[in-house]
């Protein structure tokens, strides 16, 4: 375990190959929900938790649960019910706590559930930590690690695009391209500016 | 029959799950690099879809309205990994490069979405109708995508080299080509919508 | 009266100067770089420039009739987008690329988001990454300066900053070739000496502030010298301002009206972004040269830093 492994993941996850913009993962959600920035931090900030939660847990599952019994193909269904019964679990514990939060949140909770983001990363850790049916070296730190790189690339998309977009309200965009098409072809310049982070060594 | 028919072809064209509905875009973008990828996950998801809307729609008199997101969940993830192991299996190659837009099938919005607004509300054979047209849809848009990205960015499609002397324009091969080809495309078909309307 | 009152985004300029008049003088100013760089690479610079302008006033007019807008190509914008894209550019390339070039740089950079006054990117950069990403070769080869008779032949040179990043000693360039562009480069960035004539004209005349190019320059530098090199404290500064595209992009691509910020607080920020971003890239990047996306990156976060430097107004909170 070293900080090269730690550098190398920040990097790769919030900017070579952002979530979003490079591996599109969570674009549903990212193309609708961008267009003014306060709902865009709230789902954010909302998808970032589950991220890095569902890492940890999806993690301790994969090694305690499947591994040992030779289930490594239930990964899938396995992983998806504790998506699901966690983001169910937190919509629970925020309508009790703080009800004001709960409607703040309105729908964006139960979406996070399908999020691809938070199942891909899930599937990701395992695929990158985890080396012939073994942990690698670190391999749970690293896990969790990733989901929050992960949650901050996707913040980090979702701000610029909400900024973007905000702005763009001024404008007299062509009617055709309004909205969708023009969200998609302002995620294309992004990627193509994040490009430049591609190749990074040290 | 006739109305059996239209629930067939309105996933084709009129309500188009990508174009139309803009569902299941993460998929769509990833794995449109080539024909080939196209085609196999497009014959992936026609498959989960078909059996989750028949399985759904066969007992969704007897799913408990508080559960039935999880139950859905289940069943489309049953079918998910059947796909998944049925790849690994057959076509190796396939599964490496699709990746891990397999496992995602299952959160893709196509899927789950058809499960919420139709099969659980709809017949056996109506429902068996919307998944095959839904997933058809959902091939022929990944093919339209993937041709013109595989056409453009490396001058081939299903790996024959089509015009000689075409200079590819590598950036359709990556991800930023991918959301510049969809932005266009639905740009374009928002176009003929309008004029469509304009003039009818 | 209701009808002259105009809501808008940026920039609202309240000068006497007509847009004109400034998109000209920026033409004029760029001039001095172009004469260098034909100078330097031969006439093949001048066929790269004339036919990215054409490619972009061309886009600009057949869009504008197509969408039955008004016609702008006479303002000059695109006329200058042609001209910084082609200065982004290798003197040796086929000339259908920067034709291709200037068609992305007009209709996805500027005309999708509206046109003049509300593209969020700087239309030439988004030109000039669109051509890396397509055709990398083309942009990464890059002809001998100062050769005899013109035309794309196989004698070819790498750009210091591509040496020193494949970490090749640098033969004996002094700070004077690099200064005058007797070296490998794109068009318009290698001749420092044109370059900063024409950004002197712009400055004097006030079409553009000091803050920016002095901020980003100066933020280069600095982490040029502390991190440019094997050892801390040690970097070769003056190689980094004099070498790639930092004095072409710092005082004539980052310093564009439109996508970037109002206010001068918000313009220290975003020099001082494009500084780090493009010392990132230069150090521990896998490209030799980072100015354009560092420019881009911080033209999308514009939008945010012009909020959160917005000036106050009197009595609200």
């Amino acid at each position: 375990m070293n900080l090269q492994e730690f550098l190398t993941i920040f990097i790769s996850a919030v900017f070579v190959y952002n979530v979003i913009l490079s591996r599109f993962l969570g674009l549903c959600s990212f193309i609708a929900i961008s267009k003014e920035t306060k709902p865009a931090l709230a789902m954010s900030s909302a998808v970032m938790f589950v991220i890095v939660m569902s890492s940890a847990i999806t993690w301790f599952v994969y090694r305690f649960l499947l591994l040992p019994f030779n289930l490594g193909y239930l990964r899938t269904i396995s992983f998806i019910l504790v998506i699901a019964t966690f983001v169910q679990l937190v919509e629970m514990v925020i309508r009790k706590l703080s009800p004001q939060l709960y409607r703040a949140f309105g729908i964006y909770l139960p979406l996070i559930t399908v999020n691809c983001a938070v199942l891909g990363v899930a599937v990701l850790n395992i695929d990158m930590f985890f080396i012939n049916g073994k942990p690698a070296a670190g391999s749970f730190y690293y896990s969790v690690f990733q989901g929050v790189c992960v949650g901050l690339g996707y913040t980090l998309a979702m701000l610029l695009m909400s900024g973007i977009r905000e702005r763009l309200e001024l404008c007299n965009v062509p009617k055709p391209i309004k909205d969708f098409p023009l969200a998609f072809i302002i995620a294309s310049i992004l990627s193509l500016s994040f490009m430049g982070f591609s190749g990074f060594s040290r | 029959m006739k109305n059996l028919i239209k629930e067939f072809t309105k996933g084709i064209i009129k309500e188009n799950p990508t174009f139309v509905l803009a569902l299941g875009l993460c998929p769509t973008l990833a794995v449109s690099v080539s024909v080939t990828n196209a085609i196999g996950m497009g014959i992936a998801a026609t498959f989960v879809l078909l059996g989750s809307s028949l399985i759904i729609s066969l007992i969704r008199d007897f799913i408990p309205e508080k559960i039935r997101i999880p139950c859905y969940i289940v069943i489309i993830a049953t079918f998910v990994t059947i796909a998944e192991m049925c790849m690994k299996a057959y076509s190796p190659q396939l599964d490496r490069s699709l990746g891990i837009y397999v496992p995602l099938i299952v959160v893709n919005c196509i899927v789950l979405g058809r499960a919420e607004a139709f099969a659980c509300k709809n017949n056996l054979a109506r429902s068996f109708f919307d998944g095959l047209g839904m997933g058809v849809g959902f091939t022929l848009a990944l093919i339209l995508i993937s041709a013109i990205r595989e056409f453009l960015g490396s001058g081939q499609i299903l790996g024959q080299a089509l015009v000689k002397g075409f200079e590819p324009i590598f950036v359709f091969g990556m991800p930023s080509g991918a959301l510049l080809v969809i932005g266009l495309l639905l740009g374009l078909f928002n176009l003929l919508k309008g004029k469509k309307e304009g003039t009818g | 009266m209701i009808n002259n009152l105009i809501v808008s985004g940026s920039p609202h300029i309240h000068k006497q100067t007509s847009i004109s008049r400034i998109m000209w003088t920026v033409v004029i100013s760029l001039v001095p770089a172009g004469i260098a760089g034909v100078i330097i690479f031969g006439f093949d610079a001048l066929w790269v420039t004339l036919v990215a302008v054409a490619g972009a006033v061309l886009t600009e007019l057949i869009l504008g009739i197509w969408a039955k807008k008004k016609i702008t190509v006479l303002d000059g914008s695109a006329v200058i987008t042609g001209i910084l894209l082609a200065f982004n550019l290798p003197s040796g390339v086929p000339l259908w690329l920067p034709i291709v070039g200037a068609v992305f740089s007009i209709a996805i950079g500027k005309q999708v988001f509206g046109g003049l006054g509300q593209n969020i990117f700087n239309p030439a950069l988004v030109g000039r990454v669109f051509l890396m990403a397509s055709w990398p070769k083309y942009m990464t080869t890059f002809a001998q300066p100062l050769r005899a008779g013109a035309g794309y032949d196989a004698i070819t040179s790498a750009t210091p900053l591509a040496i020193l990043k494949e970490g090749k000693v640098l033969e004996h360039i002094s700070y004077l070739n690099l200064f005058l562009g007797k070296h490998g480069g794109c068009i318009g960035e290698v001749c420092i000496l044109a370059l900063l004539i024409g950004a002197a004209i712009l400055l004097i005349k006030g079409y553009i502030s000091w803050h920016i190019p002095v901020t980003y320059i100066f933020t280069t530098a600095v982490l040029a010298y502390i991190f440019g090199a094997a050892q801390i404290f040690h970097g070769d500064w003056l190689f980094h301002i004099l070498s790639g595209g930092l004095i072409l992009g710092a005082f004539f691509m980052a310093t564009d009206y439109v996508a970037t910020p109002l206010t001068a607080k918000g313009q220290l920020i975003f020099g001082l972004g494009c500084g780090l971003l493009t010392a990132v890239i230069r150090i521990w990047g896998g490209y030799p040269e980072g100015v354009s996306y560092a420019i881009l990156m911080m033209n999308a976060a514009t939008p945010f830093i012009d909020r959160y430097t917005k000036n106050r107004i009197y009595g609200a909170r």
